[in-house]
């Protein structure tokens, strides 16, 4: 997890490129930070918890004129609240992407997102392959627009109990200029199902992130 | 009389050929050369030739006036007495103060110098040599004189005989300095070429009788100047009326991808029970979408946008009026060269 971070610690800096510079290579950079209220359902043999929680995290992307590349990192804690007898749970995820525009308005993905829970004395970690697609459209240009991603897992694999997973999953939103040239603001609704025997876990999130530079 | 009838035939042959690409004083030279030894016709084509130069290759007012001297005595060498009294009287309009040499030429060539001063106008105009001048700074200056004092009216004429401008209209006492300023009527330097300074009489009983021309060529220095800035294009205005295309485009998006967050969760995840938190974001979307619909105000005139656009063709006008007075105020700042040539008389009694 720490070269994860070390790679969104790399674009962090990068976006922080002169944007003459950036223009030069015909590249643009941003990158942000995201806070997300996340509610995880949690289905194991018939029996579900439901826990949410905070998570916090940053992302950078690096955009040149035919390819993509997107990393994502976040981590925080869910618990079940009043609830008893469930054990709240440490979330650490992200994903490391890279998409070609096929058209202005469309891009497609290919790449890893992970996602690990800790809980007292035991972890768990899901690894999913997924292709995606995001689609753009804006709304008043250069000021708003809004997207919608769909994904769906080509492979994976979930430890403890080791199996064979997939999933498939969807994001929607909204993303806005704030103020000066380069601060974007975005909210988002996120929600991810993954299964993998007898488990499922659903993870849905609202999201609000502050991006540095043009978003894509 | 052998020597003679030699000379007589090599200069027959020669002229035409020895004329080509030779200076107006070669001619002048050989002109004289021809007078010498009496070859009159072939020395009166040599000078005519000589003076027929103009700007910078033209005779200057004093070697002019020395052929048209010779030509003097050539043309009534050959009997041509017309021709001779004509060529004096453009002699005394180059030269007023020109004296012929009793030595060089013969009493009869004297007394029709003496005819040529009594019945010539008394009018001349002279110019100093090549000048350089900047336009609307400077003055190209020539002066007038004349005995009787007439009233004439000086202009500068372009190569098709039509005013340029109006120099000097009033009565010539002695002599006068006429300026020009490098200018023309509208206060633009005029383009280099051949033009003139003319001068004719304008009194009553004189009217016609006579105009005296002074021949000048300008040229001018080539100036840096900046090309004027294009019109700006299409593309950088904005629409001065709300458009519906534009609305739409910005509504139904919204519209899809607010229904998209609310039924999205069902088919990524049926069987689970998603919470209602994704209605905030769908709806924050669809309204965001209306939002942008309506700020394109379909149908409706933009004030804003046609103020933009208004400001636009107005900077751009004042930059191009600003480019094209720095372009004239550089013109006016390079200098005009102003090159005269040999003054011709010409009177309504002779060729």
């Amino acid at each position: 997890m720490s070269k994860l971070l070390a790679a969104i610690a790399c674009v962090s800096m990068l976006g922080g490129l002169p944007p003459s510079l950036a223009a030069q290579g015909r590249m643009q950079f941003s990158f942000g930070g995201t806070g997300a209220q996340e509610i995880v359902n949690s289905r194991l043999n018939g029996s579900s918890n439901r826990l949410t929680g905070l998570v916090l995290g940053g992302e950078g992307l690096l955009v040149s004129e035919r390819f993509v590349v997107r990393l994502r990192y976040g981590q925080g804690r869910v618990t079940a609240g009043a609830a008893g007898g469930i054990e709240p749970r440490d979330i650490v995820e992200g994903e490391a992407l890279v998409g070609i525009r096929a058209t202005p308005w469309l891009t497609l993905w290919g790449g890893p997102s992970a996602r690990a829970y800790t809980s007292e004395g035991s972890d768990q970690r899901w690894l999913l392959w997924s292709g995606r697609a995001t689609a753009r459209a804006g709304l008043l240009p250069g000021r708003m627009q809004t997207f919608v991603e769909l994904w769906g897992a080509l492979s994976g694999n979930v430890t403890n109990p080791a199996a064979k997973a997939g999933g498939r999953g969807a994001e929607a939103g909204l993303e806005m200029r704030l103020g000066g040239q380069s601060f974007w603001g975005r909210l988002a609704y996120r929600i991810d199902s993954g299964h993998a025997a007898a488990m499922r876990e659903t993870v849905e999130a609202i999201s609000l992130s502050l991006v540095y530079g043009a978003p894509q | 009389m052998i020597r003679l009838l030699t000379v007589l035939l090599l200069g027959a042959l020669a002229v035409p050929a020895v004329a080509q690409g030779q200076t107006a004083g070669d001619l002048l030279a050989q002109g004289i050369r021809a007078y010498a030894v009496r070859e009159y016709d072939g020395g009166a084509w040599l000078l005519r030739r000589a003076l027929a130069f103009q700007g910078a290759d033209a005779l200057a007012p004093a070697e002019a006036a020395r052929a048209l001297a010779y030509l003097t005595a050539t043309e009534l060498s050959r009997n041509q007495r017309d021709s001779a009294l004509a060529a004096a009287r453009r002699l005394i309009v180059v030269d007023p103060r020109y004296r012929p040499d009793d030595q060089a030429f013969p009493p009869q060539v004297i007394a029709i110098f003496q005819e040529a001063r009594r019945s010539a106008p008394t009018v001349s105009i002279r110019a100093l040599s090549d000048t350089a001048i900047r336009p609307g700074v400077d003055a190209f200056v020539v002066r007038l004189a004349a005995t009787t004092g007439p009233d004439v009216t000086a202009a500068l004429t372009n190569a098709d005989g039509r005013v340029v401008r109006t120099l000097y209209t009033g009565p010539i006492r002695d002599s006068i300095d006429v300026r020009w300023n490098g200018l023309d009527v509208s206060g633009n330097p005029p383009p280099a070429g051949r033009y003139a300074i003319t001068v004719i009489p304008t009194g009553r009983d004189r009217r016609g009788t006579w105009t005296l021309r002074l021949p000048l060529e300008l040229q001018r220095a080539a100036v840096d100047t900046a090309p004027p800035p294009p019109a700006p294009p299409d593309s950088l205005f904005r629409p001065e009326r709300g458009d519906y295309p534009g609305a739409w485009k910005a509504l139904v998006p919204a519209v899809v991808a607010g229904a998209a967050i609310v039924v999205l969760p069902k088919v990524v995840a049926s069987g689970e029970r998603p919470s209602s938190a994704r209605l905030i974001v769908g709806g924050t979307v669809t309204v965001a979408g209306i939002a942008a619909f309506l700020s394109h105000r379909p149908g409706r005139t933009l004030p804003a946008n046609a103020e933009y656009n208004r400001n636009l063709r107005e900077s751009w006008r004042r930059n191009a009026a600003d480019i094209s007075r720095r372009n004239a105020e550089r013109a006016r700042q390079s200098r005009m060269v102003i090159r005269p040539g040999a003054a011709v008389l010409t009177t309504s009694e002779a060729p």
